[in-house]
């Protein structure tokens, strides 16, 4: 039983991975190993009759080099769902680690509401994309409706990550020591409390990237025209690119996600919450 | 900090939050303060937009919010194929959730209850999904039972079948299996969290006492995870319910998350493409709100 289950989570995975360096995947096992022609179509890195559907590559920033400037390149749709999704954890700062704060310190009525409001992710990506389109026409397609849109479907995780950093900690007693040695109170909570969860709020901060990098739902919806967030991208691969190229844009993201997962466990964090749909 | 302080001055805030004179007013404003970042984006992103997708669909203008009109209500209610749609989407889930969260329960008792060799890295693989969207859920599903999938391969070549009379990903059997790939995890989670806790000295004596492992399982660990149970059940079969990019790669049912999509596409059907969103939430909302009050669900969230 266990292993069935393991294996049909898992399975698929480690065969996607390996039918990334194939060059037909026909037949019980790949063939024509090992080639990375399907990473370099992938990345954009070889010219392809359908061009459009790899990675385009922009200049991030130019380097002066001996009098010549020398240009640093990056796939364009990584670094653009890179910022993205940095975008949306920097509200999710703003926004997450007071109310955690608040609700982990303090009692007062409503409590309960405010923490289930909090960590409860009530509007799915579908429907928050209809709502955008109508409420924020000329913004809903724009980088900044994006970003505000996965700072609101994923603020529960910071929220949650954050809370149990905090549940944990003697927050009164810490308070009041730095209260009794004259800090003022936001200084309190800015240069004391706050350094104190640090583990939680970063292990939320990664969550939080990751989740947002990979939001489709929301993305599909209300993406107009330009650069396409990474998820669009595989989306685009899965359905019309043939099965090896797709297993390697696929690829792509398990490569992002094991790194982030290794980061995650670094900071002895349990991994990805539970809730969440896509 | 200028926003807010326009909206305080702009109603007539009550003494304690302008000149706190006691510890308790100051606290009651830094509780204010912590909560407001979180308040504005809720109202932003959140209420506002949900508010205009709400006027919208009682619109009888497409493109601007005037009039009022239920029609589209009336279609989603009285149109068969709207409500065929909304049948699929909750026997579907349904079935799913019920089917993720079976396997879930002997998968988190497994994991949590025996010494198995490597199970750090048994929870790292069962949690690996979690953070794969669903169109590549629906792709993992591919790769195994599609026309040219690994299991489809297989099977092929050991019978007389050709792989396209094998495959099925593209089929709702094959939709069901993307379901439970993500879902399973998710529940796996839940459920793990609820056995960790669960205290083993009960067991031990149930088991010293002479009950076999099955009657130890049914009547000393089930009751102590039931409420856990019930909380997996009722946020594994709301991930059920927000499940779409899985539905773009296999189109095989139509169910609502994937309708709202299609009345945004050719035709344009925003004020319809609104009712669906507006009806959605309600469900939601409502569903979650009954699930936590009136069941013993332990998830607090």
């Amino acid at each position: 039983m266990l292993v069935a289950t393991v294996a049909f989570l898992i399975l698929p995975v480690v065969y996607t991975f390996a039918g990334s360096f194939a060059t037909r995947m026909t037949g019980v096992v790949p063939q024509g190993f090992v080639t990375l022609e399907n990473w370099r179509v992938v990345l954009g890195l070889a010219d392809t009759i359908g061009s459009q559907r790899s990675m385009g590559w922009t200049t991030l920033f130019e380097l002066p080099l001996g009098g010549r400037a020398l240009g640093v390149q990056v796939p364009a749709e990584l670094a653009f769902s890179v910022a993205l999704a940095l975008g949306g954890v920097a509200i999710n700062l703003v926004v997450g680690v007071p109310i955690a704060y608040a609700v982990a310190r303090y009692d007062f009525p409503g409590k309960e509401w405010v923490d289930a409001f909090s960590v409860l992710p009530l509007v799915p990506g579908v429907v928050l994309g209809v709502a955008f389109l109508r409420a924020y026409p000329n913004l809903s397609a724009t980088s900044f409706g994006l970003i505000v849109g996965y700072s609101l479907l994923k603020a529960p995780f910071m929220v949650m990550a954050v809370r149990s950093e905090f549940e944990s900690m003697d927050l009164r007693r810490l308070e009041e020591s730095a209260r009794s040695l004259g800090a003022s109170w936001p200084r309190t909570f800015l240069t004391v409390v706050v350094p104190q969860a640090r583990s939680g709020i970063l292990a939320g901060a990664i969550i939080c990237w990751t989740l947002a990098a990979a939001e489709f739902n929301f993305s599909y919806i209300v993406y107009a025209k330009g650069t396409q967030p990474l998820a669009l991208f595989l989306q685009r691969h899965i359905s019309n690119s043939a099965f090896p190229q797709a297993a390697a844009a696929v690829s792509l993201f398990f490569c992002i996600v094991v790194a982030v997962t290794v980061a995650l466990q670094r900071l002895g964090n349990r991994g990805f919450d539970a809730i969440g749909g896509d | 900090m200028s926003v807010a302080g326009r909206l305080v001055d702009s109603v007539t805030a009550p003494d304690w939050l302008l000149t706190p004179v006691t510890e308790r007013d100051r606290e009651r404003r830094r509780i204010l303060a912590l909560c407001l970042p979180f308040a504005v984006l809720a109202v932003v992103a959140g209420a506002y937009p949900l508010a205009e997708v709400a006027r919208i669909s009682v619109s009888t203008e497409t493109y601007e919010s005037v009039g009022f009109t239920l029609a589209a209500y009336e279609t989603l209610f009285t149109d068969p194929y709207y409500r065929g749609v909304a049948v699929n989407t909750l026997w579907f889930a349904a079935g799913t959730t019920v089917t993720a969260v079976g396997l879930a329960v002997p998968l988190a008792h497994a994991l949590e209850k025996y010494d198995l060799p490597a199970s750090d890295l048994l929870v790292t693989l069962v949690s690996f999904p979690i953070s794969l969207p669903g169109i590549v859920a629906a792709f993992m599903v591919l790769v195994l039972v599609g026309n040219s999938g690994l299991v489809t391969s297989v099977v092929a070549a050991f019978s007389t079948a050709g792989p396209l009379d094998v495959a099925f990903g593209t089929t709702t059997r094959g939709l069901f299996l993307a379901y439970l790939y993500s879902m399973i995890p998710r529940a796996t989670l839940i459920l793990r969290g609820a056995y960790a806790e669960v205290d083993d000295c009960p067991e031990e004596a149930a088991q010293s006492l002479g009950a076999t492992p099955f009657q130890t399982f049914r009547y000393v660990t089930l009751p102590a995870i039931r409420p856990a149970i019930t909380g997996a059940l009722v946020l594994t079969f709301r991930t059920a319910l927000a499940i779409f990019g899985t539905l773009l790669v296999i189109q095989s049912l139509v169910v609502w998350t994937l309708q709202i999509s299609r009345e945004l596409g050719p035709g344009y059907n925003l004020r319809v493409a609104g009712a669906m969103a507006v009806a959605y939430f309600v469900f939601a909302f409502a569903f979650t709100a009954l699930a936590l009050r009136y069941t013993e669900a332990e998830v607090g969230l």
